[in-house]
């Protein structure tokens, strides 16, 4: 096919219009609505005794003030658990504004209406709030510790506790003929998106319906729980996410508390109201990801092989657990990697700590598990004195092993199979491109001139594409334009174009034609979101799907308008034509026309579709069991997740005087299976490992002891610039997925998944000494080493 | 947060120790401070202006004092809060005899919240010092005569006595007396964390 778009680096199509300044963001709209700004807690923990408006109420422009008791109905009631799971046994979720107590620092109190941004601020700053501060839990030690409790009612603050066994792993340790044990800690980062959270609501009286744009990864989530919260038949609600800046895993929750103040008080007002996020709120009240604490006791045989691997890992889940426990099911599963020890055993704990809460963050828990993993090959390899790419080769599950069932269950509640995946021909892809076997030479070079450089390799399985479903609507207009729809949603991964090319190539028409819609409860209202890298898979085949249906009418028209066999027919450029006889022809959008049998013509194809133009008289204009146009709507709802892998290598030099990291070369080794656009999946990977770097060596959340948030902008936290990150190396390896019609897997996360593993292997491997927590800043390098010095 | 700091005055340390418990002295001396306010017995509530880098606002505190051991030691409970944040410590100040004159040093017990503890955090620690060393230099030069700012003090129907600050060429008189048994000080060093100038 001429046209073939499938498998082409095509520049995106949304770009044009997001770089010029066309993009249209939460904050771009709206600008006449009233605004609104919350009152937040400026303490971890404390109980709310008195609030004190008086001060408040005379600034001009204020339009209403809202706290807990001004609530009504269902919003006064605690926000969903959006996932329960049986090991959740202390699931807790907060309230849109609080209720007596606050359990972070950030937690809304008050909501001020306003003319606009500022008078709204300024009223806040004029309410008094009393508060009898308690005692707050920060960090996982003061979790377990328990002498002070985030959730009275949960006095030891555990929220959750799981235990899963394959096999008998302890026993296989202890009869193992070599073990160690190790002690790893990964400290909170958070997703950042450029663009904060955001939500504007327009409230209809007359038809009394609320449309609302939030700046969300599910709309159709959104849309959901805010018809339930404000009690509205799901039709009177639409939710629309406009051009989203970013979400990185943090914008799939829902609903956010200002996802339902915002639209009840553009209900309760009849004004519209918007509420955008700013910074400092984002760090506070938003959400953070990846803080645990890991024990690992390893048994092995002399060649490597893990007979008995036993994790126990202590999750920090925050303040409340309206996601659940995904993350550390994730970690407990994920961790395995591409490796195949002969027993398993991991038992987590999820934590209440006085702190925002956590939800998933790029990777969603898995950066941890590998970490565990990654670190626990380094281990064995330097126990054994074997290199460590051949300790990993000797675990991992090989390609005829396909599919691969590891007897645990993942994530959505499926079983953990990987579907296929080639791991010993990634590992030689990787090794041959960073050159591994020649790297001591490298470092020898390198020494003479009295430099220090490591090399550090890491790998990671991802269950990607996680169910239920999505589905996918494709219509073709008389005009000739594609109009594509999907409900899950866009933060800048691409979904205009790779959809796009699905259409293009499966209807065989320019991909200049296809327009695509996302995260439009309008357009398309089921859905689920965009997370766990599951649009191309999921939205991608469904879409695929849809205009397969759409290509089957199209030929089945253009037969009987050209009075041949269907499947005589191709579709090139948007022109139905007979195979090997061109002449023979008729536009896709002629036979849109004849799909739609008319009464009134309203132009050139209209005229040529009513009723007295087109048809067989003998048969009604719009046959039994069909339905009038030239569009096709399709699920995809696969079994299991698609597992996609990959391999990183980093060389690293560090300076001997201040121990700062510097990055020489970041080799990426990936499989995502067949890949839709190959310039779009290394833009994926690249911004995943520039999050790898930021999560290995920069940033943390530098919470005090009393629970404050010391470093809640972008002054001290330390997002790195593009100067800290490097050229990255991608390669791709292809091994298609057999689950789905594409054979695609998902790529978004995939980037930041190693990255403290890579980091940590290749700083252990130049200092020579064990690097068991990350990220590690330069001063913490060189404490170590001095540490190390004075100990040896 | 903790933060621990010394100073070197050319008092005894009984001058000194009066001056930091006599609330007119700390009116004049204490950067931003507005008005203070006796509340009950060994509690004052003060206004202060303030601000670290471009977060600035207006504070409103609460002064409680504890554990006197004239001319010894002292403790400072205070909490106060305002638009860019929130402050509660505790300050236990000590004086020493010293070749010139007396040394105090100090240790607060600080936890710093809203937009100034995630924002400010950073600088705030050299802030503090700067403005404590700000303000010992003022205590120091008021107790060498300097009389250039003075307070006003003002008692209303209630019986409610307030201080305001006023720039004065005559001479102040001294307030001890309307804080019988009471004594604010180094409020500066807790507050003062939050000037910048």
């Amino acid at each position: 096919m001429t046209t073939k778009s499938f498998g082409e680096p095509i520049l995106r199509k949304e770009d044009p219009r997001l770089v010029s300044g066309q993009g249209r963001y939460l904050d771009d709209l709206g600008h006449d609505a009233l605004a609104a700004a919350f009152l937040r807690s400026p303490h971890a923990s404390a109980r709310i005794l008195e609030i004190d408006v008086t001060d408040a109420l005379d600034v001009p422009g204020l339009i209403g003030i809202y706290t807990y008791e001004d609530l009504e109905g269902r919003v006064a009631e605690p926000l969903p658990l959006l996932i329960p799971h049986p090991a959740l046994l202390n699931g807790r979720t907060g309230y849109p504004l609080a209720n007596e107590f606050v359990r972070h620092v950030g937690e809304a109190i008050v909501m001020v209406i306003a003319e606009d941004r500022y008078i709204a601020e300024d009223v806040v700053e004029l309410i008094k709030v009393s508060y009898e501060v308690l005692q707050p839990v920060v960090g996982i030690e003061n979790a377990k510790a328990a002498h002070h409790a985030v959730h009275a009612s949960v006095p030891d603050n555990v929220s959750a506790h799981s235990v899963k066994e394959v096999g008998d792993a302890r026993a296989m340790i202890n009869a193992a003929p070599h073990k160690i044990s190790l002690d790893l800690f990964i400290e909170r980062s958070a997703c950042s998106p450029l663009e904060g959270k955001g939500v504007y609501a327009i409230w209809e009286e007359d038809s009394q319906e609320l449309r609302l744009w939030s700046s969300t990864q599910t709309s159709t989530g959104v849309r959901a729980a805010v018809a339930a919260k404000l009690d509205l038949p799901l039709q009177k609600v639409e939710c629309i996410a406009p051009d989203v800046g970013g979400g990185f895993g943090v914008k799939i929750m829902h609903p956010w508390p200002e996802e339902v103040l915002v639209p009840w008080a553009a209900r309760k007002l009849n004004r519209p109201v918007k509420w955008s996020e700013d910074r400092r709120e984002h760090f506070i009240s938003s959400a953070h990801e990846r803080a645990q604490e890991h024990h690992i006791e390893v048994g092995f045989d002399d060649e490597g092989r893990i007979l008995g691997l036993d994790v126990t890992f202590f999750h920090d889940n925050g303040a409340y657990t309206p996601y659940g426990i995904i993350i550390p099911l994730i970690t407990s599963t994920q961790l395995l990697g591409p490796y195949k020890p002969a027993s398993y055993r991991v038992e987590f704990t999820s934590l209440f700590t006085n702190t925002v809460l956590v939800i998933p963050y790029r990777g969603a828990g898995r950066p941890q598990g590998v970490f565990a993993m990654e670190r626990t090959m380094d281990a064995i390899a330097k126990y054994l004195n074997v290199d460590r790419t051949v300790v990993r080769e000797r675990n991992f599950i090989q390609p005829d092993e396909m599919p691969y069932d590891l007897g645990l269950i993942f994530q959505d509640g499926r079983p953990l199979e990987y579907d296929s995946g080639n791991f010993p021909a990634s590992m030689a892809m990787l090794k041959e491109m960073v050159g591994w076997d020649d790297f001591e030479t490298m470092r020898s070079e390198y020494a003479a001139q009295g430099r220090k450089i490591g090399i550090g390799v890491a790998c990671y399985v991802e269950g990607t594409g996680v169910g239920p479903y999505e589905g996918g609507f494709v219509q073709v207009e008389t005009s000739g334009r594609i109009n594509v729809a999907t409900g899950l949603t866009s933060q800048g991964q691409g979904h205009q174009t790779v959809f796009a090319q699905i259409v293009a190539d499966e209807l065989g028409v320019p991909i200049e034609d296809v327009f695509v819609t996302t995260g439009d409860t309008r357009r398309f209202p089921y859905a689920v979101g965009t997370f766990a890298s599951r649009a191309a898979v999921m939205s991608g085949n469904a879409i695929a799907l849809a205009a397969r249906q759409v290509r089957d009418k199209a030929l089945r028209l253009a037969g009987e308008a050209l009075e041949c066999d269907p499947q005589d027919l191709e579709i090139v450029e948007g022109i139905v034509r007979v195979k090997g006889d061109h002449a023979k022809s008729i536009a896709l959008k002629t036979v849109a026309v004849l799909s739609n049998p008319l009464r009134y013509a309203f132009d050139e194809s209209a005229k040529a579709a009513t009723q007295f133009a087109v048809g067989d008289t003998s048969k009604p204009p719009v046959p039994e069991d069909e339905e009038p146009g030239l569009e096709g709507k399709d699920y995809y709802s696969p079994m299991s997740s698609t597992f996609a892998n990959g391999m990183h290598a980093v060389i690293i030099e560090i300076l001997p005087e201040t121990a700062e990291v510097k990055i020489l070369r970041y080799v990426v080794v990936h499989d995502c299976g067949r890949v839709i656009n190959p310039m779009i999946v290394e833009g994926q990977i690249h911004g995943g490992v520039a999050q790898g770097v930021a999560g290995a060596l920069y940033e943390r959340m530098a919470y005090d002891e009393s629970g404050q948030l010391q470093n809640a902008s972008f002054m001290d936290f330390l997002m790195p610039y593009a100067t800290e990150i490097p050229i990255i190396e991608a390669g791709h390896l292809e091994t298609p997925s057999p689950l789905n019609p594409l054979g695609i897997k998902g790529a978004g996360e995939a980037g930041v998944i190693p990255g403290s593993a890579v980091f940590a292997s290749a700083i252990e491997d130049a200092e020579g000494f064990d690097i068991r927590r990350m990220p590690i800043s330069p001063s913490e390098l060189w404490e170590l080493r001095r540490t190390m010095k004075e100990n040896a | 947060m903790k933060i621990i700091g010394s100073y070197s005055l050319d008092h005894s340390p009984s001058a000194v120790f009066a001056a930091l418990n006599d609330p007119a002295v700390l009116l004049v001396t204490i950067p931003g401070c507005q008005a203070l306010e006796q509340t009950g017995p060994s509690t004052y509530a003060m206004t202060i202006t303030a601000g670290v880098a471009s977060i600035k606002g207006t504070y409103n505190g609460v002064v409680e004092l504890a554990d006197q051991n004239a001319p010894h030691s002292f403790t400072l409970k205070a909490s106060g809060s305002g638009g860019p944040g929130t402050v509660q410590a505790d300050v236990k100040v000590t004086l020493a005899q010293s070749a010139e004159g007396c040394a105090l040093t100090y240790e607060a017990d600080a936890v710093v919240g809203g937009v100034i503890g995630g924002v400010g955090q950073r600088v705030l620690s050299g802030v503090s010092k700067k403005t404590a060393s700000e303000f010992f230099a003022a205590v120091n030069r008021h107790l060498a005569g300097d009389r250039s700012t003075a307070a006003v003090v003002m008692q209303d129907e209630a019986g409610v006595v307030s201080i305001r600050k006023e720039a004065t060429t005559q001479g102040a008189t001294s307030l001890t007396s309307l804080f019988a048994g009471g004594a604010i000080a180094l409020v500066g060093v807790l507050l003062g964390w939050l000037i910048s100038r």
